[in-house]
């Protein structure tokens, strides 16, 4: 653990590389779920090497995707995280969002949708973690535990 | 409740003008995203986000086009059927509703509903309100301006002096001088 070098697919800038290396990496890692969003070349790129050393084949993305578990991820940039409600029920994911009338730049809005998505079998609702980024992308998935074992 | 909001916000300021662009963009809700879509972040103006592949710019717009002689309003309600819509103007607002029941799309089931109300210019008619459904589902509202500026009823009331009685007034006034010491 100590010898690995971790290097982020976000480059850090040089003039922090110390500051990094002397500090806890496992502290950060909120910080890090914060700012270095899910993006492709994260998760794709995990994905890709776990099946690749479980299979020794490559597939599609979106077997990829089936094999190491479930992710979800929804469009909300127009709610606040206290609009979303995210629900599991017989084995249905239940992600409803909604705002009362707010001010915009041409008058008021208000908006609401709730969105369904078959889980699959035996995903409950502890095994779910959701995340908010800050650029208004939720995520749904299935926690890491889950999703390795 | 919310069937009458009163904006607070009277548009007649240059502040007004500055901070309500006439066409907003990426008014579409409840839009899935799939992984593929999703390109490296990239930092712009001081956060990052992360652009997008396949997103489609000019859709989910709203514009706001008024001159002398109109005033016109599109909106882009691709999502909704013409019988999912109702427009209507309640006193100086214009009120679009949309709501669609569970529908399946590429992502799964979505059911979507939304109110937008915009505020109708003084001078405009809310009766003579036309709207417009195109093929590709922008709605067009359209009201003709009358150009008459709204004048100011002035009416200036008159004010009457009350008189008071000689010999009240100088008690009064012995009587504060004496409290206040």
């Amino acid at each position: 653990m100590a010898e690995a070098v971790i290097r982020h697919w976000v480059e850090t800038p040089v003039r922090y590389q110390e500051q990094f290396a002397l500090q806890e990496l496992e502290a950060h890692k909120l910080d890090h779920s914060l700012y270095a969003l899910p993006g492709p070349s994260t998760a794709a790129r995990g994905n890709r090497r776990c099946t690749a050393e479980t299979t020794a084949e490559a597939g599609k993305s979106g077997q990829e995707e089936e094999n190491t578990g479930f992710q979800v991820l929804l469009d909300v940039v127009q709610f606040r995280p206290e609009d979303i409600i995210i629900q599991t029920f017989e084995g249905w994911l239940l992600i409803k969002a909604q705002h009362g009338p707010r001010m915009d730049e041409h008058g008021f809005i208000s908006r609401s949708f709730t969105r369904q998505y078959k889980l699959p079998d035996g995903v409950e609702n502890k095994d779910l973690s959701a995340l908010f980024c800050h650029d208004g992308i939720l995520v749904v998935e299935m926690k890491n535990s889950v999703g390795k074992n | 409740m919310a069937a009458r909001t009163v904006p607070h916000a009277y548009p007649m300021s240059s502040e007004y003008e500055f901070a309500n662009p006439s066409k907003i963009y990426d008014q579409n809700f409840g839009e899935g995203v799939s992984q593929c879509e999703i390109l490296a972040p990239a930092l712009y103006h001081g956060y990052y986000i992360r652009p997008r592949i396949n997103k489609q710019l000019d859709r989910g717009t709203s514009e706001i086009s008024l001159n002398e002689h109109k005033f016109e309003v599109f909106l882009d309600v691709c999502h909704f059927l013409p019988d999912e819509l109702t427009v209507r103007t309640v006193d100086n607002l214009l009120e679009v509703m949309g709501q669609h029941p569970q529908k399946a799309d590429r992502h799964g089931f979505i059911s979507r509903e939304f109110t937008r109300t915009y505020i109708l210019p003084l001078d405009v008619d809310p009766l003579l309100v036309r709207a417009t459904l195109s093929h590709d589902g922008i709605l067009s509202i359209v009201a003709p301006r009358t150009g008459k500026e709204i004048k100011a009823r002035v009416n200036e009331v008159k004010i009457t002096q009350q008189e008071q009685p000689v010999g009240k007034e100088e008690q009064s006034g012995e009587g504060k001088e004496k409290k206040e010491p």
